[in-house]
């Protein structure tokens, strides 16, 4: 069984090379970026004085800075995971009913289940892991390449930058915020896989026709919101944030010192126990999971001829 | 209860239309069954049935498992090609046979490199980047290196070269057949594989319009190449089928003793495509 899962997943690495791909194009850009930013800033006459300038603030502001940075980068790679796994569950049960090769997996003796487990587990539990990696390790990279900078331009980046980064907590943190944001979505995932494995053409058309159009029908004809709510409400909400309130005060005041001293960092902005408390969490891993097992039953029903 | 494969009235209904209508059959173990049908008779269905790709009426059990509920039981047993080639394109030749390592417990790695090895199908190829014949190669060889009880060939030879079916075949009787295999295959190129099979079913329309052991066809079915009033006398005899060639009258019987025959003209076994020809025009006239 879990052999033939970790195959099976194999499997999605090789034929949707996206999967890793765009995670590592966004690091190098990134990376590439960093470069040129910090020969574009060498120009300013004002750069030395700024670098001497960070030596003096509190490590707390050194810190969040170090933070602040970190999340600018996380949140480019987060935005990219969103649309990959959107277009991954899209396509990952109508790729091989369009080139016919579905004929060919169910000649082996994996089950419908098997295979549409591995699909899930990519989208919600493997596209996160390997996009967190690729945070880290853009992370280190944008590190390193500015503390060269800052060493040729006589800085201490051990003190600037290394010393100061919460990185434990901040990683842990954004691990957290991946999984957390997959699976609050997972519904979301779920009908997707449906609609790939239902789809006879254009699954993107038929996935999101009815997420817009239903609401508004529901508003319409009978006056209510309901469906509406769950889908955009839940979009925008997820309860592992702890509430806008509490969000704000980081980014009331754009003076580095106040933000400093409120002592936030990228853990504190979490509330893990409310998350997994949350009946919205549990409820929508039931409905993820009806419509992956409708997903199984159309897949094994179907027939392709 | 000897059979490897035992169907009893077995339907399979697209709304209206009977794909397989009441087919009922059995097949033995050491058996290699030739199913023979035109485009649309249901070949194809019933095979999916047997494979437990689609779920069916009737009774249909196959290494005494049900098909459709117990497929991953039943594919740890049965290898199949089925008539489309169906590799992935996207797919690299290693990473396939890494694939079937690791899901198929009765695949043989080396078995498969072997067979590869008589072939120009490389390792590091993507399956896209191989010609039709070569794909069909490393299909066949991905199959026969699965070691089941019974393999399901659906037009096997499609697209490829003569030299290269007649290998295949040869092959598949020297190196994979033994009395603990079955084979099923249906194919067009009916006459490529006559020797080889045991059995051979006709299927039309869904129907089984003929379920006989190979050695038996003789006693049963006769051909008279005849003329003019042998002919006409031979008709009193109820021929299955008639038609011409080169200006003769070749006349198809069934349950007919050669004696019957002998003095009407020259008289043979039809060979596989013409018995064909005749169960199913001669039942349609």
């Amino acid at each position: 069984m879990m052999r033939t899962q970790f195959a099976l997943i194999q499997r999605e690495f090789w034929e949707h090379r996206s999967i890793y791909v765009t995670p590592i194009v966004i690091g190098l850009v990134i990376s590439l970026m960093s470069i040129t930013g910090q020969v574009s800033i060498s120009a300013s006459e004002h750069v030395d004085t700024a670098i001497l300038g960070m030596s003096n603030v509190s490590e707390e502001a050194r810190a969040t800075t170090v933070s602040v940075m970190m999340l600018v980068v996380f949140i480019l790679f987060a935005l990219a995971a969103a649309v990959l796994t959107i277009f991954y569950s899209l396509d990952s049960l109508y790729a091989e009913r369009k080139d016919k090769s579905i004929l060919f997996w169910r000649s082996v003796p994996v089950t419908d289940f098997e295979t549409v487990l591995s699909k899930l587990l990519v989208a919600l539990i493997v596209i996160p892991l390997v996009t967190f990696g690729a945070v880290m390790v853009t992370h280190l990279l944008v590190g390193v390449i500015m503390s060269i900078w800052l060493a040729i331009r006589g800085g201490d980046a051990w003190h600037l930058i290394w010393e100061a980064a919460p990185l434990a907590g901040n990683w842990t943190a954004m691990l957290a915020m991946l999984l957390g944001s997959a699976l609050w979505l997972s519904p979301f995932v779920g009908w997707f896989l449906l609609v790939s494995g239902y789809s006879k053409r254009s699954p993107i058309l038929l996935a999101f026709l009815p997420i817009i159009v239903l609401p508004l029908l529901e508003r319409s004809f009978l006056g209510t919101q309901l469906l509406g709510n769950a889908i955009f409400v839940r979009s925008a909400q997820n309860p592992i944030f702890k509430d806008a309130d509490t969000l704000s005060y980081m980014f009331k005041d754009d003076d580095l010192h106040s933000l400093a001293e409120s002592g936030i960092s990228l853990v504190s902005i979490l509330d893990i126990g409310r998350f997994l408390g949350s009946p919205g969490l549990w409820l929508g891993l039931i409905v993820c999971g009806l419509f992956t097992t409708a997903a199984i039953y159309v897949r094994r029903y179907r027939d392709e001829s | 209860m000897n059979s490897l494969v035992s169907a009893r009235n077995v339907t399979k209904r697209f709304g209206e239309l009977r794909a397989v209508d009441n087919v009922s059959f059995e097949i033995e173990k050491g058996r290699i069954t030739g199913l023979i049908g035109p485009n649309g008779a249901g070949k194809t269905t019933l095979l999916k049935a047997l494979l437990g790709l689609t779920d069916c009426d009737g009774d249909l059990s196959v290494m005494g498992l049900d098909p459709f509920r117990q497929r991953k039981e039943l594919m740890q047993n049965i290898s199949f090609i089925a008539d489309v080639a169906v590799l992935p394109r996207w797919i690299r030749v290693a990473q396939l046979l890494d694939f079937m390592e690791a899901v198929h417990p009765r695949f043989s790695r080396g078995r498969a490199n072997e067979l590869l090895n008589r072939t120009s199908v490389r390792p590091s190829k993507k399956v896209r980047e191989l010609s039709k014949g070569m794909v069909t190669q490393l299909h066949l060889s991905i199959i026969t290196a699965i070691d089941a009880k019974l393999l399901v060939l659906d037009e096997p030879t499609l697209g490829l070269d003569i030299l290269f079916r007649k290998d295949f075949y040869a092959n598949l009787l020297e190196d994979y057949f033994d009395e603990e295999r079955t084979i099923l295959i249906t194919t067009h190129q009916v006459e490529e594989i006559e020797n080889l099979l045991t059995d051979v079913m006709f299927i039309d329309k869904g129907r089984l319009v003929l379920n006989a052991e190979m050695e038996s066809l003789p006693e049963k079915y006769v051909e008279l190449m005849t003329s003019g009033e042998n002919a006409e006398r031979a008709r009193q005899l109820n021929p299955i089928f008639e038609r011409d060639v080169f200006g003769k009258k070749v006349l198809t019987f069934e349950g007919i003793s050669r004696d019957q025959l002998s003095g009407f003209g020259e008289l043979r076994t039809p060979a596989i495509a013409d018995l064909f020809v005749a169960k199913v025009k001669g039942a349609a006239a």
